[in-house]
């Protein structure tokens, strides 16, 4: 595209849908890794990244996607960014299927952008922030000027002077300036969903805070909606209007925030919630609720993946893959056992503060009454 | 006091190079009883890792110039020549790394490398020093010891490789256990079975810890005290419980105030404003009096010296007020 193709400003982003229409939804997606081994290089294995994932994504709302290493959360971020293609599934954007047959990967990815955790390898050394941030509305026929121009604009909606920082490069910030940047060249393409994948997991706690307010601010400015990844439950809660739990590539567990932070159904939400340092030296942890690291996903358990670290896990549970099963107010579990009368007793962890179940065992019990009836 | 296991004072750390000089720990004053868990609180370059590695003098030795005093354990660590540091570290003070990929040697079993310091400090056989890896296998709690001994690093899982880097360092029964970051980079369900793993064995061996994170949840689970730090030096230092229910130094307020808990849903983040200053010019004053709320003239004129409100209470601030 030449200069004098190159117009003013990009035309805005049409809401096609309206409001009920979810902005993303996610159906079966499924990420396998072969991998090579053994002296004649053959596949030896597969990592079964993620695994038959579905979720939709509200207008406006912010998902928080909380899980331990490996458990595939950065790899639901990449499938649904289109950066590795899925072995299975589909992502809908705003009603449109992505990709082939659907809405095309430019036009996806103006209205979807990605903050990823390395602020530093996720800019390129050799722009100054300001070529970082006008790069992409340059490539989708912004003039270059109004690029500069709306470059500027952003930094400064991110907290940083544009006649100080423009012409830097990234190695002449600090990480939290970075990832200020990272968040305002997310922006310029004045996307409609931004997939934040661990955005101050890098950061030290002060500038945490600073990073957060600012993600919660530009939220309402810019009216966006957010994927908000990260292994902090505390972040993830203080973000979050509803909260999705992975575990070795499933979904354990998908509700709104508090309602999963109080009254979580599946054992594992609970046992993440009550590892959490208690916050209060007069009430320390006096157990561990699990014991072991989570096990590799290259040969994950049969059935439920979560019962070889359960604490009531019935033979039923290796035969048997447990399905996302809706319980009271939006929230749903993948356990067999969320309807057995011993499942409240083992939800019950260490007293501490704040992290833990206490009265959550009457609508678990009513909501599988209502499906026992049905 | 002649008993405690660590005395330090004005403890001071810089790193000299052609270009720069680089004040990392700036007159640093601390006891540590025995038995006693002392936590280091702080953000990236305030000097807490330095301040750690100093007592047992792994900080690089040709760009390293250490001034004050530092006795650990009736040793002089200052005056010590290099033998006396190679006996001192992994009988008497030990550490373990947030990183046990690293720390460990990828070419030697797990057994391998325990056995090694047990051989080099008590000087047992090679079987007695076998045995006694495994006895530690099972003190830290890692399943099917004997098969593990043969392990190499790679073959253990986080949590297991961490367990493993405990071994090692209580093999010969250290009286000072020195954790930098150890649970750092392990998920939560693990994080929280080594901080009570090692909570346990401080108890049952009678160690003195000093324990760096910047984690207050952490220093809430396993310290007995916690000095916070800011630029090179402790700003503030206290039993657990006072200083995270009332912190008394501005920087301190701010730490907490930032660090997202449960109930700050819906409300906005304090935070603290600016960047911690250059360490290669360092200012006069209170090192945090650019980015304080309440900073006065008095602030930048001298260096706050530390007062203490209560007994075992202390802060470097002119807000705070001396009891005595």
């Amino acid at each position: 595209m030449t200069d004098s193709e190159a117009v003013a400003d990009l035309p805005p982003p049409v809401d096609l849908g309206g409001p009920a229409q979810p902005l993303l939804t996610v159906r079966g997606l499924t990420k396998h890794f072969p991998f090579k081994g053994g002296m004649l290089g053959r596949t030896a294995g597969v990592v079964q990244a993620v695994d038959d994932v579905s979720f939709e994504l509200r207008k406006g709302e912010t998902l928080g996607i909380v899980g331990e290493s490996g458990c595939g959360k950065s790899t639901t971020s990449r499938l649904i960014m289109s950066l590795i293609l899925p072995s299975a599934g589909e992502v809908l954007f705003d009603g449109q299927l992505v990709g082939p047959g659907g809405m095309a990967l430019k036009d996806y990815r103006r209205q979807v952008q990605m903050v990823f955790q390395d602020s530093y390898s996720s800019l390129n050394p050799r722009l100054t922030i300001q070529e970082s941030i006008a790069f992409a509305p340059t490539v989708h026929g912004l003039n270059p000027l109004a690029a500069r121009g709306r470059a500027q604009d952003l930094l400064q909606a991110v907290g940083l002077n544009p006649t100080q920082f423009a012409r830097r490069y990234p190695h002449e910030l600090s990480g939290g300036q970075r990832q200020r940047v990272n968040i305002a060249r997310a922006l310029a393409l004045r996307p409609r969903l931004i997939i934040l994948d661990e955005p101050v997991s890098a950061l030290d706690k002060s500038v945490e805070a600073q990073v957060l307010n600012l993600l919660s601010d530009l939220k309402t400015q810019f009216g966006l909606t957010y994927l908000f990844i990260s292994h902090d439950l505390n972040v993830v809660q203080y973000m979050s209007d509803r909260v999705l739990v992975m575990y070795l590539g499933r979904i354990a567990e998908i509700g709104p925030v508090d309602q999963i932070y109080d009254t979580p159904a599946h054992p594992y939400t609970a046992a993440l919630l009550a590892s959490r340092p208690s916050m209060d030296p007069d009430h320390r942890r006096e157990h561990a609720p699990l014991t072991g690291d989570p096990p590799n996903p290259v040969n994950p358990p049969s059935g439920c993946r979560f019962r070889t670290r359960c604490s009531f896990a019935e033979p039923v549970c290796a035969q048997t893959v447990p399905e996302l099963a809706p319980l009271d107010r939006g929230q749903a579990a993948a356990c067999l056992m969320v309807n057995d009368p011993r499942h409240s007793r083992h939800l019950e962890f260490s007293p501490g503060s704040g992290a833990h179940p206490k009265k959550h065992t009457a609508p678990i019990k009513q909501a599988a009454q209502a499906r026992g009836a049905a | 006091m002649s008993d405690a296991l660590v005395t330090a004072r004005d403890l001071t750390v810089r790193f000299v190079s052609r270009d720069a000089t680089v004040h990392a720990v700036n007159g640093v004053d601390f006891d540590l009883a025995p038995r006693e868990v002392l936590c280091i609180l702080g953000e990236s370059g305030s000097g807490k890792s330095v301040t750690l590695r100093s007592l047992m003098r792994l900080n690089p030795e040709a760009r390293t110039r250490m001034s004050g005093t530092l006795m650990v354990d009736g040793h002089d660590v200052m005056a010590a020549g290099e033998a006396e540091m190679a006996e001192l570290r992994g009988s008497v003070v030990s550490m373990i790394f947030q990183e046990p990929m690293t720390a460990l040697d990828p070419v030697f079993t797990i057994g391998q490398q325990i056995a090694e310091t047990i051989i080099r400090h008590e000087h047992l056989s090679h079987t007695a020093a076998q045995r006694r890896a495994l006895e530690l296998l099972e003190l830290v709690q890692i399943p099917s010891a004997k098969r593990r001994l043969a392990a190499y690093p790679h073959e253990l899982s986080g949590g297991l490789r961490q367990r493993a880097m405990i071994a090692i360092a209580l093999s010969c029964r250290p009286k000072l256990l020195l954790a930098d970051e150890p649970t750092t980079a392990l998920d939560a369900t693990v994080q929280i079975q080594i901080l009570l793993l090692l909570r346990r064995l401080q108890q049952e061996m009678g160690m003195g810890v000093i324990f760096v994170t910047h984690d207050l949840g952490v220093a809430g689970e396993i310290a007995d005290r916690v000095a916070v730090m800011y630029a090179g030096r402790f700003i503030e230092e206290g039993p657990v419980g006072a200083l995270m229910r009332a912190p008394l130094h501005p920087y301190a307020q701010g730490l907490l105030g930032a660090t997202v808990h449960a109930g700050l849903r819906g409300t906005r983040l304090t935070t603290i404003p600016g960047a911690p200053p250059n360490l290669e010019r360092l200012p006069t004053g209170c090192a945090f009096a650019p980015r304080c709320a309440y900073a006065e003239d008095l602030c930048l004129a001298a260096l706050p010296a530390a007062r203490s409100p209560v007994a075992g209470r202390a802060a470097r601030c002119v807000r705070v007020q001396d009891a005595a």
